[in-house]
């Protein structure tokens, strides 16, 4: 044998090295502790900011070493994920090696032996003298032990002596091998979720169509809307979807924050709202002359629509806003600097007659900057705006999520085997005895064991009370 | 006049008068002065239940959507806990330390600044109702009464803290008693608690209870936080924290059951794991940033 040992080639050694190393239960202390403490890091160094507010917080050293070790996005980190991964496969090697034992031990739980001096070895145990004669004690109890929903088993059966073997509750100790398996579904939900699914967000208008990655069909916003508390508080934020599938329209919900769409697979959540800062609905406009205060043929003009000015020769179309002008001359592009009107202006397109003259940039706060219409004594000013909201839409396709949510029901069933189904195990001898019967009991319980003690009082209380009678 | 705090006061003073009659009760047993404690421990139960009552009633939802108000949800639920301990287990001398730190508790409610004890409408993130629920009280008009995950999520979540408080109780209670025990002395007071492995094992009941709650307030605030946020777990500092705790609890049962732990070591553990428990109750809304209201 101890040769035997010694030949193994070296990677069995490691081999069996390895699976010692993850069978051991102080390792799922440590590792639980040791979770539990890394995990304080997270909350404590805020994740996933921008580098200078590390900078500031911590300073240069320490943020370069933050940076190294990922602690600003610890969670999804090799070392983090590692430890848990730890967790799995010490609970996977556990149960290899103490699941099977403890099946069959519980499945053949049986008394091999049971004698007169069995009873004594226990520590919870009890020894009643009963008047009553020795048939009648012994249907008793069995009575009684039924009653408190014990199975039972005659051991052994003699003439003056009866051997009864009582138990209770295996299920129980099945709990914790269910709360194990159930932990390992709900990371593997997450890490299916991982791979298969994911997320996107989109700032969507009234009327706009969006196109969801990976399915064949298309979402249009129909309507989106605020409620407001008296108060003038934000209740709620709504946003009525339609799902377009091969061009036709084939569902249409509501939904709000707490309550989503969920259409094939990918779900669509109320995440934000806010006001447009690239988009209007209409803007209010007039002429001015070039030497004059005086504005006249003020009108409003839709959102991409040809409008003419009144009492004049012009047609303008609204094709542009941006709340916070800014220009960037690299890309000769015009964006908007924040999403807050702090200069706001638009891009309209002027026509004399049906002939495009220009297509300028015009500002509330900078009337005239840039004439409106070339070489001309009238220009156009920009008085204000109706803004358009929009909503901001949440997609998420997570295939692992119902996965996550057996997997929790299961550790919950688990949990309420492990904690309130306790495993007992009753032994008891009744015996025929000069003026009555005795009986003695006893037995074990993996747990509580003062639930244990009062239960063996009680049943040895209702023998003799029930026999007084 | 805001009903709810005229009862939160009046539960305020009886806490104070309960606390101090279970403690009169463990300085002089006498019959007579534990039947006015426990009596006293049901009237404030029943003070209690009043404010949370008039406060669904003013703000017309589950009454736990602040950290004021969740206070008195815990306080409340310790209580029952309490009382359910003491019929079970007829120990009227534990009401001392348990009913003091509930006092304690109210105490620290009652300093909360006032904007946490005026009612709040909810911000949209927090109207999450079951349909079910809703349409079948639309029958009868009271669909606003109706809740939803995120009640459901706050009240689990509270069973559990109010369970691990009394756990932290027995330990702190086992951890003085033994020490005298080790020292091979007595003490008349100490004595007239339960004995010491008593207090070990219900410390764990405790925990057996609060664990499976605690786990199902984690999980019902999943999946309300999966309709809200669209995902069911995002790290921020409360989640990370109820897992914190959620593992110290994990170790301390695996502590005792594979490794046998009992008595010192294990009830050290208990109240590390309620000291988590504060922090990420109060510790973390105050201290770190975070999506979470409250609570
Ligand atoms: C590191 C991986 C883990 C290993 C190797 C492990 C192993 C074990 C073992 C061997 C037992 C004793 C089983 C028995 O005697 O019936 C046990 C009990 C238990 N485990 Fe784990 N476990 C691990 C992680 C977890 C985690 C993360 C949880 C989370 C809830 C958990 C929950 C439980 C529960 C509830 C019990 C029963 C405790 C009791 O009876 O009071 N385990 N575990």
């Amino acid at each position: 044998m101890a040769k035997a040992k010694e030949n193994k080639a070296l990677h069995q050694k490691i081999g069996s090295g390895i699976w010692k190393f993850f069978s051991s239960l102080k390792l799922t202390i440590t590792v639980l502790i040791l979770l539990a403490f890394v995990s304080i890091i997270g909350t404590v160094v805020e994740q996933n900011q921008p580098l200078e507010n590390y900078l500031m917080a911590y300073g240069e050293g320490w943020t370069k070493f933050i940076v190294y070790a990922k602690i600003n996005n610890m969670y999804y980190t090799w070392w983090y994920n590692g430890l848990i991964l730890t967790l799995c496969l010490n609970i996977i090697v556990c149960t290899f090696e103490r699941f099977p034992t403890k099946w069959k031990s519980l499945l053949k739980h049986k008394p091999s032996k049971f004698d007169a001096t069995t009873i004594e070895r226990f520590s919870n145990k009890r020894t009643v003298k009963l008047n009553a004669g020795f048939e009648e004690t012994r249907e008793h109890v069995e009575k009684l032990l039924k009653k408190s929903r014990y199975k039972t088993l005659k051991f052994k059966s003699e003439k003056d002596e009866d051997f009864i073997y009582g138990w209770r509750g295996v299920i129980g100790r099945f709990g914790s091998d269910i709360t194990h398996v159930s932990l390992l579904l709900i990371l593997f939900g997450a890490i299916i979720g991982g791979f298969y699914g994911y997320k996107d967000f989109k700032v969507v208008y009234t009327g706009d169509t969006i196109r969801v990655p990976d399915v064949d069909y298309h979402l249009r916003l129909d309507k989106f809307w605020m409620e407001y508390y008296d108060t003038g508080q934000i209740k709620q934020y709504n946003s009525l979807l339609t799902v377009v599938e091969d061009g036709k329209d084939v569902l249409t919900k509501q939904i709000w924050v707490n309550e989503p769409l969920d259409y094939k697979g990918v779900r669509f959540y109320q995440s934000t709202w806010g006001n447009a800062w690239n988009r209007v609905k209409s803007a209010n406009i007039a002429m001015i002359g070039k030497d004059s205060e005086e504005l006249y043929s003020v009108t409003d003009i839709e959102w991409q629509v040809l409008t003419p000015i009144p009492n004049t020769e012009y047609n303008v179309k609204l094709i542009g806003f941006a709340a916070d002008f800014a220009y960037d001359e690299a890309s000769n592009q015009v964006f908007s600097k924040s999403a807050e009107p702090e200069n706001p202006a638009i891009q309209i397109e002027v026509y004399r007659g049906e002939r495009l003259i220009s297509s300028p940039w015009i500002f509330v706060n900078y009337p005239g900057i840039f004439p409106a219409i070339p070489d001309s004594d009238e220009d156009i000013v920009f008085g204000g705006y109706m803004g358009v909201l929009y909503s901001g839409l949440s997609l998420n396709k997570d295939p692992g999520v119902n996965i996550v949510w057996l997997g929790c029901s299961i550790m919950i069933t688990g949990f309420f085997l492990t904690f309130f189904i306790y495993h007992r195990r009753l032994w008891v001898h009744v015996r025929k005895v000069e003026g009555g019967t005795e009986v003695s009991l006893g037995g074990l319980i993996n747990k509580s064991n003062f639930v244990f003690e009062r239960e063996i009082e009680n049943i040895a209380k209702k023998l003799q009370g029930d026999n007084k009678k | 006049m805001i009903l709810s705090l005229v009862f939160f006061t009046f539960s305020f003073i009886f806490y104070l008068i309960t606390a101090l009659v279970y403690i009169a009760n463990w300085f002089v047993k006498k019959k007579w002065l534990g039947q006015i404690a426990t009596t006293m421990a049901f009237v404030t139960l029943f003070s209690t239940t009043m404010v949370l009552i008039m406060r669904a009633g003013e703000s017309g939802h589950a009454p736990f959507s602040n950290l004021f108000e969740s206070m008195v949800l815990f306080v409340w639920a310790v209580n029952i806990g309490y009382l359910l301990m003491e019929y079970r287990y007829k120990f009227k001398s534990l009401g001392a330390v348990i009913m003091l730190l509930e006092f304690l508790a109210m105490l620290s409610a009652s300093m909360l600044p006032y904007r946490f004890k005026s009612v709040e409408p909810l911000n949209p993130a927090l109207q999450n109702k079951w349909h079910f629920m809703v349409n079948f009280l639309e029958k009868f008009g009271l669909e606003k009464y109706a809740i939803g995950w995120l009640d459901f999520h706050v009240f689990c979540t509270f069973i559990g803290y109010a369970a691990f408080a009394i756990s932290f109780g027995l330990a702190i209670t086992y951890l003085v008693k033994n020490k005298y025990e080790v020292k091979g002395k007595t003490n008349y007071l100490l004595d007239r608690f339960p004995d010491s492995k008593m207090l070990d094992e219900l410390s764990y009941i405790a925990i057996a209870w609060g664990f499976p709650f605690l786990t199902l307030g984690i999980v019902t605030g999943a999946i309300w936080a999966n309709e809200a946020w669209g995902r069911p777990w995002s790290w921020d500092p409360k989640e990370t924290w109820s897992a914190i705790t959620w593992l110290i609890y994990a170790s301390y049962l695996h502590a005792r059951v594979t490794r046998g732990w009992r008595g010192r070591r294990a009830a050290w553990l208990a109240v590390l794991g309620f000291l988590a428990i504060i922090f990420l109750y109060w510790g973390v809304s105050f201290i770190l940033p975070g999506l979470h209201a409250y609570a």
